[in-house]
Formats: structure tokens, C-alpha cells, sequence
């Protein structure tokens, strides 16, 4: 579980900013451009499993791999879309609360689970996010069983088009990814990538590891409590199932597919994973070959994952021209 | 009176299938430190090439059992060579490649078969009467496989020339290296043993229960909670385990509803994990 950050670049870091602006103003023209309200939809999934997926690998930066991302962002969810449904909430007021219920809940187990550690600490919460799910199922009318909750309130009037959708979770997600930025690049996530390289180590310079694994925990869970949270008012349904150990392994993937070492991993994992299927749709049931392939070629060529590509090549090229072997494998 | 001779049977059943997959995936697990989240699609995958054998080639269903096994470990070494050998020791490369193995697997078996629950045959008709008490044939055969091959891979690993140079890499690759031992065989053996194992047992569950694309992702999570619960590197432990497992899954659902069940298990797991961490039976594993 490796998950120590490269050291970036100063020279890159003058282009950074305005490759991010431009990403932006072509994202925020996108929907002048694209008139396929289907497409529409699908971007606004890629926004909310971007808010998760970052925040998942936000936890992996301490050393700790949680499989139970997906249950978080159940509990998210389940949370607001029965405060909003049961007591006729406002969804702008349940979303934030359903992100903190899924915080709390990430904290409170974050306390009896600082204990273990690696591959015990993925086992515990892997146990935790199916504890999540059954209960979810256990729920009876409140969270409505098998077939999941229906008729959770809109976050928009009845009637918008996708359109005021994008725009409010490309917001969500642009203002979610420069928190989880802030938060990795601040003193805190020093101290947590002090706490994955060694934690005796760290805690004899007077880190308390503990408070910062559960504080990392539930900073991941606000996320992805604020993802699911957002997932349910859009959707208006959702279903135990969408958030159950496999929701969980495909969220690990879009972290694993783009890179788990770099904060643009993530993103360039879930957008890949997500929208290229879709242009493969044709091919119906057939379509998870695809997604297998795709895996495939990264898992065998790309050790750093997607976001190592660049890097590939040019070590590749550079290789070939000098004529002597250099490792680029991890 | 019948339906608690029913929950014993059952019981004895699961608990004998659990531990057959489960020691299946600890081989790999204390050999080659591999978390193989794939093993419930192979196990998966076993059912339906044995159903295929059954319905669609007519064989006799035990020629079909030997013939999945063969077949679903053959897979497995191609597995060992191509897809966890190159990834030993790196977590994260490993996780991805089992996921691929699921998504082709299972992919595979919606396209071909489809996504409907099946069922093979049964592997033999009858009721055994005993006075007021019954048992089908098919229960207690399905239990004897399971705890005659429990049988035969304890004496293997612990009577046999390769189980104990299984047991030395287990305890430690490198010195085992160092004693002239064939890592690489030995690993590709394991690897054989446990597909096989859980092609079997797909079998085995496919007459007794039920086959479905996605039985694997069931049979995963209680094979993880079984083994980390026993701790890597002792056969006893995921033996006394799987019994445990195996109790609340039989009991807890003739008392309680489906869902409440699963969580009561589910949570009984968890703080079993978190008061002793590294397992009850064996040692931790370091990664």
C-alpha cells in the first residue's frame, strides 16, 4: 500500500493553474455545446463519483485503505433522503446533514478501528460498509428494504432539466475537489503522509496518530456522505445496492485506474471509467469487456496508473535514444 | 424436531462448504500474501461449467464434478502465471486484476447463461428414513464430499512432501528459497488446489442451493470474514471458524428475518475483529 506523493515539479506548477481554468470553462460551456440530455446525465455522475473517489483516496494518504466508501456514501444518502422524505425537510438543509450523519458515523467507528491497521483496516471497514448494507435492507418502511427508498424530495422543482443539475454539481464537485486540495496540501496531510510512511516514527515526533486517522476518516466520509447525499436528491431513488461492497471495489478502481500517488488520479480514473463504456452502449451486455480491457492494459503496462502514462513514454522514448534500461516500474 | 435435524444438516453443510472455499483462498493467502477477491468467481464460475457439462453435454454428474475440477484448476495455474505471479507483493495491482477476473468471469456467465438464478441436479435422489427423522441423499453426500476432501487436503499439507514445503513458504518464502524449495511450483500447485477446491464446491452449493451470476460475491465476503477471523497459517483455526460462520448462518435465519440476520452476523464479526486483530488461530500477516 504504497502512497507516497512524487515531488512535484516547480517548473510544471507555472502551467497548473491555467490548464485547471481552462478544464473549467470547458466543462461550464459543455452543456451549450451538448444537446443529448442522456449525456447530460452521465456527467453528472462522473461529478458525483468524482466527489467520492477523491475523498476515498483523501483516507488512502494516511497509510489506511477503506473498503467501505460506498457504504459512507449510503449512509449519506439513506440519511437525507429519509430526513427530507419522513420529516419533509428541505433537501438544501438534509444534504449537508446527511454529509455530517455519514462524518459522524466515519468517526465514531474511525475510534475502535484506529487499531487496526493495512490489509485489518481494509477487512474491518469491508465488514462495516456490509453491516451498513444489511441494515439498510433491515430497515422496513423507514428505509424501504430490498427495494429501496422511493420518492425521496428533489433537490430542484419537479420538471427542471438536467441542465441547472450540471451546473449545481459541477459546483458541488469543483468546491469538494478544492477542499480535498486544500486539505492534502495543508499541514494535516503532511502529518498524515508522515503517519503512512511510518507511524512509529511519526509518533514519536509528537503526531497523535490516532486523532488524525479518525480526523482524515471523517473528513473522506463528509465527502462521500455529501456525494451519496446529492445522488439521492437527484436521483430520487436509491437503492441498497448502488452501495454495497462492489460499489466499493468499483470506487477503489476509478482511484487504482488513474493513480492513487496524485490528487488528479482519481478524477482522470473515474472519467475514464465511467465515460467510456458508455461509448461502447451498442455492445449492451458486452460492454464490461471493454471496462475489463481497459483495466487490463493499465494494470499490466502502467504501474503508476493512468496519470503515469506521460511519464511512460517519455521514459520509454528517452530509454530507446539512450540505448540503456531505466526502471519505471514501482 | 424436523426442522431442527434441518438446521443441523444445514449447518454442517455450509460450514463444510465455507471451509472447503475458504481453505482454498488461505493457501493462496499465507503463500503468496495474495488477497484473491476473486476467488468467489471462480467458485462461481465452477457451478456453471459443471451445470454445463450436466444439461448441455449430458454427462454423468460425477464425471462432470471431476471435470470442472480439472478444468477450473488448469485455469487456476494459467491464473498463478499470467495474472498474480507479475503482482505478488503489490496490493493495489492485485486488487485490479481480480477485479478484471470478476468483471470477465461474470460478464461471461450474464451473456451465456443469464442472469436468472439455476440449479445443477441433484447428484443423487432419495430420502433416508430413520424413524421419524429424514435426510435427503443429497445432504449427506454433499457433506461427506466436503468432509472427505477436508480430510485429504489436511493430510496433504501436513503428511505430504508438498504440503509441508507449502507450510515452509508459508512460514517463510525467502528461507524456503534458500532450502532449494520451488517457490514458483509450489505456488502454481496452490493455486491449482484452490480452484479446484472452489469449482467443487460451486458444484456442490449449485445442487444443494442455487447458481447465479453473482452467488460469488456472497461466498467472498464469508470466506474474507472466515479467514481473517482464523488468522493466516493454520488449518485448525479456519476449521473451528468455519463452524462458527456456519452456525449463525444456518440458526440466525430460521429465527430472524434475512436482513436482521446478515447484520447480527456482520457486527458479531466486526467486534470479533477489532478485540483481536491479528486472528484467533494463526499469526498476523505484515503488508
Amino acid at each position: 500500500m504504497n502512497t507516497e506523493q512524487p515531488a512535484m515539479k516547480g517548473k510544471r506548477n507555472v502551467t497548473k493553474p491555467s490548464i485547471v481554468v481552462g478544464l473549467v470553462v470547458i466543462i461550464a460551456i459543455l452543456p451549450l455545446v451538448l444537446s443529448s440530455i442522456y449525456m447530460l446525465h452521465i456527467l453528472i455522475l462522473i461529478f458525483i463519483y468524482t466527489i467520492a473517489a477523491v475523498s476515498l483516496r483523501t483516507i488512502t494518504i494516511s497509510g489506511q485503505f477503506p473498503l467501505a466508501h460506498a457504504a459512507f456514501m449510503g449512509i449519506g444518502a439513506f440519511s437525507s433522503g429519509m430526513i427530507a422524505k419522513w420529516l419533509g425537510w428541505s433537501p438544501w438543509l438534509t444534504m449537508p446533514l446527511g454529509a455530517l450523519v455519514a462524518m459522524g458515523i466515519g468517526m465514531l467507528i474511525g475510534y475502535p478501528f484506529a487499531r487496526l491497521r493495512a490489509l485489518y483496516y481494509a477487512m474491518g471497514s469491508l465488514f462495516f460498509g456490509i453491516g451498513v448494507i444489511s441494515i439498510i435492507y433491515a430497515g422496513g418502511d423507514w428505509t424501504g428494504g430490498y427495494s429501496g427508498l422511493t420518492g425521496i424530495p428533489p433537490l430542484l422543482p419537479l420538471g427542471t432539466s438536467k441542465v441547472p443539475y450540471y451546473y449545481f454539481f459541477f459546483g458541488l464537485a469543483a468546491v469538494s475537489l478544492l477542499a480535498l486540495y486544500r486539505f492534502e496540501f495543508s499541514r494535516i496531510g503532511l502529518n498524515l503522509k508522515a503517519i503512512a510512511q511510518s507511524h512509529i516514527a511519526a509518533s514519536s515526533v509528537g503526531i497523535n496518530e490516532g486523532w488524525y486517522r479518525i480526523l482524515v476518516v471523517g473528513v473522506g466520509c463528509f465527502f462521500a456522505g455529501l456525494a451519496g447525499a446529492g445522488y439521492a436528491h437527484y436521483n430520487t431513488v436509491v437503492v441498497g445496492t448502488s452501495f454495497n461492497f462492489m460499489a466499493t471495489l468499483w470506487l477503489v478502481m476509478y482511484v487504482l485506474i488513474g493513480g492513487i500517488n496524485s490528487f488528479i488520479g482519481p478524477i482522470i480514473g473515474t472519467v475514464i471509467l465511467i465515460l467510456i463504456p458508455e461509448f461502447f452502449r451498442d455492445l449492451q451486455t458486452y460492454s464490461p469487456y471493454v471496462t475489463a480491457a481497459i483495466l487490463g492494459i493499465v494494470v499490466y503496462l502502467m504501474p503508476q496508473g493512468l496519470v503515469g502514462l506521460p511519464q511512460l513514454i517519455r521514459s520509454r522514448l528517452f530509454e530507446r535514444r539512450k540505448g540503456k534500461r531505466i526502471a519505471n516500474a514501482s | 424436531m424436523e426442522e431442527a435435524l434441518a438446521t443441523l444438516t444445514n449447518w454442517l453443510i455450509l460450514s463444510s462448504m465455507y471451509i472447503l472455499v475458504a481453505l482454498g483462498f488461505a493457501f493462496l493467502f499465507s503463500i503468496m500474501g495474495l488477497l484473491n477477491l476473486a476467488h468467489g468467481a471462480i467458485y462461481m464460475i465452477g457451478g456453471y461449467i459443471g451445470l454445463a457439462f450436466i444439461t448441455s453435454l449430458g454427462l454423468n454428474p460425477w464425471l462432470a464434478l471431476i471435470l470442472t475440477t480439472i478444468i477450473i484448476g488448469a485455469f487456476g495455474l494459467f491464473l498463478e502465471r499470467f495474472c498474480f505471479r507479475p503482482f505478488v507483493g503489490n496490493f493495489n495491482r492485485t486488487v485490479m486484476i481480480c477485479i478484471v477476473i470478476i468483471l470477465v468471469l461474470q460478464t461471461s456467465v450474464n451473456n451465456i447463461a443469464g442472469t436468472q438464478t439455476l440449479s445443477l441436479p441433484p447428484f443423487v435422489e432419495g430420502v433416508l428414513r430413520a424413524g421419524p427423522a429424514s435426510v435427503s441423499y443429497e445432504r449427506i453426500v454433499t457433506f461427506a464430499i466436503g468432509a472427505a476432501l477436508l480430510g485429504a487436503v489436511v493430510w496433504f499439507v501436513n503428511r505430504t512432501k508438498w504440503g509441508q514445503q507449502m507450510q515452509a513458504i508459508a512460514q517463510d518464502t525467502e528461507g524456503a528459497y534458500l532450502q532449494g524449495i520451488n517457490v514458483h511450483r509450489i505456488s502454481a500447485l496452490a493455486c491449482f488446489m484452490s480452484c479446484g477446491l472452489a469449482a467443487i464446491a460451486g458444484c456442490l452449493i449449485g445442487a444443494y442451493l442455487y447458481l447465479g451470476p453473482f452467488m460469488g460475491d456472497f461466498m467472498l465476503v464469508k470466506i474474507l470474514m472466515l479467514v481473517i477471523l482464523a488468522g493466516v497459517g493454520s488449518i485448525s483455526g479456519v476449521l473451528i471458524t468455519g463452524l462458527v460462520l456456519g452456525a449463525l448462518d444456518a440458526v440466525l435465519p430460521a429465527l430472524l428475518s434475512g436482513a436482521y440476520s446478515d447484520a447480527i452476523t456482520v457486527t458479531i464479526v466486526v467486534v470479533l475483529l477489532i478485540i483481536r486483530p491479528q486472528g484467533f488461530f494463526g499469526r498476523a500477516v505484515e503488508m
